[in-house]
């Protein structure tokens, strides 16, 4: 039989020195910024029960779930989003705490994607959930709070906002059954003129039926929220515009203007989302790198109906884009190697402690003699090497040479 | 600013692309020149030619590392992937179609049928949408001589003319759909450099237009 244990299966992989400690320093950066905001940090198990993430509402495709069953053969399966497994855990432990709940997350997610496509299969997340409140106040909040995090990791990046209500309020005013809406809504989502129009072409020609086929064009800056705004509109999309636009103000005023982009044609899961949708775009990456939205019927599936918005972050991907940069963390070697003679053991651990309050950092040599010590410690570039015997003596290497 | 780079699907698709960016105007001498190249900087070096095998334009598309990609829709339906695709170019015209031999009805009878096919992608979701149960078998040569050996009732294949299909006695069964080239753009690059990808992009559109006209 053939053994598989010298690989790793495809779709992970170890993380060794700088992307270890980068890894770590983009989780804690991200940490520090959601704990300071108020935000209060869970962890969910990394398997679930398979109903959780109910196809119908989560917008999570059965076949990039990885699948198990449990003890008793029900289906469970690896954790494939925060998200659900948040509001699970709202929905039944967290129901008598006082409105809104802020609660943060890393942890990594599970997606059996495609083989051989270089797609990451076990990615780590990095959330926020805000439940219980809906208005502007609230999702200013979270949208601020994605932009703080953004810009702590990474130098140039674009977050856009749209809203799923505009899709849904324009598609209303069309005559066509779900299928149809959800062909249009993908070809929207993919940017996909040439499939669109051979869609809506055989809609007639009247006002929602242009206003869709402009939909995936309208993207930019604040223009397109009076282009949209020309486009003969119903009530609910008019809604929906002003909201926008009302939002885009108070990011503006907050200074957080030069960020933020307009994409009405952002319908991404639009049967989850319900009003305010972003994701966001940082250079050195081909994809985006933090997605959110609005989700207010979720918690309904769950039987405690409240509204909440809430973003993820990946966390790989902000690695990625900060090692490629070279500003990735160094691992650093040890600062002094200490050597001690055969019975002073017990004076070199203490005289270690010592140095390592003073901020250095010290390895214990594990070698007999002083010579094999020195020759560790040139092959490691340890610059100094501190022998403790009767007396303690220090030498430092200078260029390579030991003093 | 960083050239932006789009990536050709070589052979036709890549010639007909050159033949509309010199119809814009952009200057593609290297790309006549290129010898062994692979990256090759054309117009006012705002621009980056690549050249690729065509699964592997939207490979280098999806994964960002080349801005924009002109690739048939033939492997877009057989790949797949997530990737902007904002224009019909015109070109590489085709079409997807069930074949079968010539005057027996496919449909007959109620033993599961057996496909041969190089998009077994493309014959899954056919088969899916049509709610019928069909076996198929992935061919990587001429699909023609698998219903011709026996091995397959019928085929799913690209179809220019129908010359290859009449010689060896088959015939379309039916049509699955219409191919063309695309120009697709990655995602991120498409909200970071729209102002850049939006001019070629309305380039690209007129000279396909003007050269209906």
């Amino acid at each position: 039989m053939r053994k598989y244990h010298k690989i790793t299966p495809e779709g992970t992989k170890d993380l060794l020195f700088e992307e270890c400690l980068t890894h770590r320093y983009v989780e804690r950066t991200l940490a520090e910024v959601f704990s300071a905001r108020g935000f209060h940090e869970v962890i969910t198990p990394g398997l679930e029960f398979y109903d959780v993430f109910d196809t119908n509402f989560s917008g999570i495709g059965q076949e990039t779930m990885y699948k198990l069953s449990d003890k008793q053969g029900r289906l469970i399966c690896m954790r494939p989003d925060s998200t659900m497994p948040i509001a699970r855990l709202t929905a039944t432990r967290l129901q008598n705490l006082p409105r809104p709940i802020r609660l943060y997350y890393t942890q990594y997610i599970y997606c059996n994607n495609p083989g051989l496509t270089g797609r990451n299969d076990e990615v780590m997340q990095s959330g926020i959930e805000l439940l219980g409140t809906r208005g502007r106040r609230a999702d200013l909040e979270v949208i601020a709070t994605a932009i703080e995090a953004l810009g702590r990791c990474v130098s140039n990046f674009r977050i856009e906002l749209g809203h799923a209500g505009f899709f849904k309020a324009i598609a209303s005013q069309l005559p066509i059954d779900d299928a149809v809406r959800e062909d249009i809504r993908l070809y929207i989502e993919s940017k996909n003129y040439a499939a669109l129009d051979l869609v809506l072409d055989q809609l007639g020609d009247n006002e929602s039926v242009a206003a869709m086929r402009r939909l995936p064009r309208m993207f930019g800056g604040e223009e397109i929220l009076e282009e949209a705004s020309t486009l003969c509109l119903d009530v609910n999309a008019s809604k929906t515009l002003t909201y926008l636009q009302e939002l885009y103000s108070a990011l503006k005023t907050l200074g957080l203007g030069d960020h933020i982009m307009i994409d009405l044609g952002l319908v991404q899961r639009t049967d989850y989302y319900t009003d305010i949708v972003f994701s966001a775009y940082a250079e050195g990456y081909g994809d985006a790198v933090l997605t959110g939205g609005r989700y207010d019927n979720l918690l309904a599936g769950f039987d405690a109906p409240m509204p909440a918005i809430g973003f993820a972050m990946n966390v790989d991907a902000i690695t990625d884009i900060l090692i490629n940069q070279g500003k990735g963390k160094k691992s650093f070697g040890a600062d002094v190697l200490i050597h001690c003679d055969d019975g002073f053991e017990i004076k070199a651990f203490s005289y270690a402690s010592n140095l390592v309050s003073e901020g250095l950092r010290c390895e214990n040599s594990v070698f007999e003699t002083r010579k094999e010590s020195l020759d560790y410690a040139k092959q490691m570039g340890i610059p100094r090497v501190d022998f403790v015997g009767d007396q303690i003596e220090t030498r430092i290497r200078l260029g390579g040479e030991t003093e | 600013m960083k050239p932006l780079r789009i990536a050709l699907t070589k052979g036709r698709l890549e010639r007909n692309t050159v033949k509309m960016f010199e119809q814009i105007g952009f200057d593609c001498t290297t790309v006549h020149e290129k010898g062994r190249k692979l990256i090759l900087p054309i117009g006012d070096n705002e621009f980056e030619v690549v050249l690729a095998k065509a699964a592997d334009v939207i490979t280098y598309v999806e994964h960002g590392v080349c801005d924009l990609g002109v690739v048939g829709k033939d492997t877009i339906i057989e790949s797949g992937g997530s990737f902007y695709e904002v224009l019909d170019l015109g070109f590489g015209i085709c079409k997807f179609a069930l074949a079968g031999s010539k005057g027996i009805d496919f449909y007959r009878g109620y033993a599961s049928k057996t496909i041969a096919t190089k998009y077994p992608n493309v014959a899954h979701s056919f088969f899916e949408g049509k709610g019928m149960d069909v076996n198929i078998i992935k061919i990587e040569g001429s699909v023609e001589l698998a219903p011709l050996l026996g091995l397959s009732d019928a085929i799913i294949d690209i179809v220019e003319t129908g010359a290859t299909l009449k010689e060896n006695g088959l015939e379309v069964i039916e049509k699955v759909c219409d191919i063309s080239a695309r120009l697709i753009v990655n995602t991120a690059s498409m909200k970071l450099r729209k102002q850049e990808i939006d001019t070629l992009i309305c380039k690209m559109e007129q000279a396909k237009e003007a050269k209906q006209i």
